[in-house]
């Protein structure tokens, strides 16, 4: 059985502190880390691969820098990584990355199962996995807690609503893991020299991929940053009950303490 | 003239027609039900809906799957102008396939300028699926949302970071439809205005040859939510004794319940006997950091506070306007906590 597991990075929060006085973000050390609900979709791959059969592929599109997630993730226990990155792919935003991706897995092919990270932490984007089963045609569950697999048939705990749901689905098909399903696994001591030193990266180009700059063309514009309000100390609230607490709902949704 | 410049010339005046986007008109609103109820965020949607209609120049549209027309007469008093109702009995229970279907034979044949989706299980699903059906693209988990009036594009505000900060995306003007995912929340709850009325434009859907391909096997509606340990607690809702009684008691567990956070309590409230001693704040007790803490009738005497100094965000419910709790609060409310902490569960709309 093969497992594809697409692989996102984000800078390390560790690395930067957000003034909301200054409306800036100070860097302190430019890091990035595999993020964190990715590791949550290749913890759900190799569990599976622990309980049976199967080879787990991670890929990854954008940024060069994307090689050291990739060994990261050999180093935790994938057993190949792909690439795709050049000048055109690592200028592209989400939706360029994403039909790279889909592109990519294409070529691959053979898959029998997708496994992908509900959101990224650092613009909460959720669009990545519903899109590219989308885009391959296979069937979908999104909100993923646990995965197993017996007869070729997929047995998926889900969230749903404030409980659960138990599903099933036929392979191939693809899972959206939610964030925090599980703990994922630390990379394995035998494998980490192997991952950085030895393993092989494969490396794709936008052209190996069928794509040209227009293809990749951001669909969005930046538009700059927002920061919270300032905390401010003792401010009072007055007035009747309804008042008062219609004012505080509304200040720690502001806020997005709620 | 050169009939093949002339070709490329006409060629190129097609493609300027296709990019201003002629024909994508309104603000569509895909209302997410459980069961015979509407979830909050689509009425939130909707309340958001409404003020970008205004400055758009657009209908609010709402679209029902496998609801009844009492459901859709209750979008409209929440501010759909019109309920497009899809009563096919495939529809009644949620099923990818036959969703997405639906959804994308609709946005094909009316071409909605935007489309909001709640950012909940369904939303979450649908929304990316249909954004590349459609051949445009989705922003997620959006907290803000207002108008490029000059581009006429959406400009979505996403939290990072869990909240840290927010990233300002705007649309490019070529895509269409501009899809977003709403996340619960985010907007107020509008006003439910019986006065309202509006057209339920019932539709049939082809759903031939579509086949729900995830068989769901058992649900379970409501798991018990573990409690968390107050050191860990990312809210906690915290009893002095000018709580009174084990009634006043009772409204802070209503309320830590309302804001999904545990309760907590002062010296007092363990001597009163409202909670065991080991949920005790301050010295001798536990020393916890919370992004929010609530302090019911709570004074806030030295040894409570170095136990919840380090909390993010503190608000104070007290009586006494004099207390020192309220010289450490955020946001301070001097008032009867009995009447203060209803207020708050009715305005979190829960």
């Amino acid at each position: 059985m093969r497992i594809i597991v697409p692989i996102r990075q984000i800078l390390d929060p560790r690395g930067f502190t957000v003034s909301p006085r200054h409306e800036r973000i100070f860097i302190n050390r430019e890091e990035y880390i595999i993020n964190p609900n990715d590791k949550n979709a290749l913890e759900v791959a190799l569990s599976l691969k622990d309980a049976g059969e199967a080879e787990v592929i991670v890929i990854a599109g954008g940024q060069a820098r994307l090689d050291d997630a990739l060994r990261e993730a050999m180093a935790m226990g994938a057993d190949a990584a792909y690439l795709l990155t050049d000048e055109v792919l690592a200028k592209t935003d989400a939706a360029g990355v994403a039909e790279a991706l889909a592109r990519g897995i294409e070529k691959i092919g053979d898959f029998d199962l997708i496994v992908v990270g509900q959101e990224t932490l650092d613009t909460a984007d959720a669009q990545l996995g519903p899109w590219l089963a989308e885009y391959l045609g296979v069937a979908q569950v999104g909100g993923v807690r646990q995965a197993s697999i017996s007869d070729g048939v997929l047995r998926v705990r889900r969230n749903w609503g404030a409980g659960y749901a138990e599903v099933e689905v036929a392979l191939p098909a693809l899972l959206t893991v939610a964030s925090g399903a599980n703990k994922p696994r630390y990379p394995h001591g035998g494998r980490i020299m192997a991952a950085y030193r030895e393993w092989q990266v494969i490396t794709w180009n936008s052209e190996d991929l069928g794509l040209t700059a227009a293809d990749l063309a951001p669909l969005t514009q930046g538009r700059g940053r927002a920061f919270p309000p300032e905390r401010t100390l003792g401010e009072r609230l007055t007035g009747s009950p309804q008042d008062v607490a219609a004012e505080l709902v509304q200040q720690l949704r502001l806020r997005r303490i709620i | 003239m050169d009939l093949d410049y002339l070709q490329m010339l006409m060629g190129e005046e097609e493609v300027v027609v296709e990019e201003k986007g002629e024909g994508y008109r309104n603000i569509w609103v895909v209302a997410e039900r459980a069961g015979d109820e509407l979830v909050p965020v689509t009425l939130e949607m909707l309340n958001q809906a409404r003020q970008l209609a205004s400055t758009l120049g657009a209908y609010v549209m709402a679209v029902l799957l496998g609801g009844d027309e009492a459901l859709a007469q209750e979008l409209i008093y929440y501010g759909a102008d019109k309920v497009f109702l899809c009563d096919d009995p495939a529809l009644k229970d949620y099923a990818l396939e036959p969703y997405a279907k639906a959804l994308g034979d609709l946005f094909a044949e009316k071409m909605p300028e935007i489309v909001l989706f709640g950012a909940a299980d369904v939303g979450s699903e649908l929304a990316p699926r249909l954004a590349r059906r459609l051949g445009t693209i989705v922003l997620t988990n959006c907290t803000g949302l207002t108008l490029d009036a000059a581009q006429r594009t959406l400009v979505c505000t996403m939290p990072a970071y869990g909240g840290e900060y927010s990233e300002v995306v705007a649309f490019s003007p070529e895509v269409h439809p501009q899809m977003v995912t709403v996340r619960p929340g985010a907007f107020g709850r509008p006003y439910r205005d019986e006065y309202r009325s509006a057209e339920v434009e019932t539709v049939a859907v082809d759903l031939d040859g579509v086949q729900p391909r995830v068989k769901v096997l058992n649900v379970v509606a409501q798991v018990e939510r573990e409690p968390v340990p107050l050191d860990k607690a990312r809210i906690i809702v915290s009893a002095g004794r000018g709580m009174g009684d084990a009634e006043g008691f009772a409204l802070v567990e209503k309320l830590a319940a309302a804001l999904g956070g545990e309760v907590a309590g002062s010296r007092g409230a363990v001597d009163e006997g409202w909670i065991d001693e080991e949920k005790q704040v301050g010295m001798g007790g536990v020393t916890v950091r919370p992004d929010l803490y609530i302090a019911c009738g709570i004074s806030g005497a030295i040894q409570h506070y170095l136990g919840m100094e380090e909390a993010k965000f503190v608000v104070a419910v007290n009586a006494d306007e004099n207390a020192p709790i309220l010289k450490v609060a955020d946001v301070g409310i001097v008032g009867d906590a009995k009447e203060v902490i209803p207020a708050i569960i009715e305005a979190l709309g829960a």
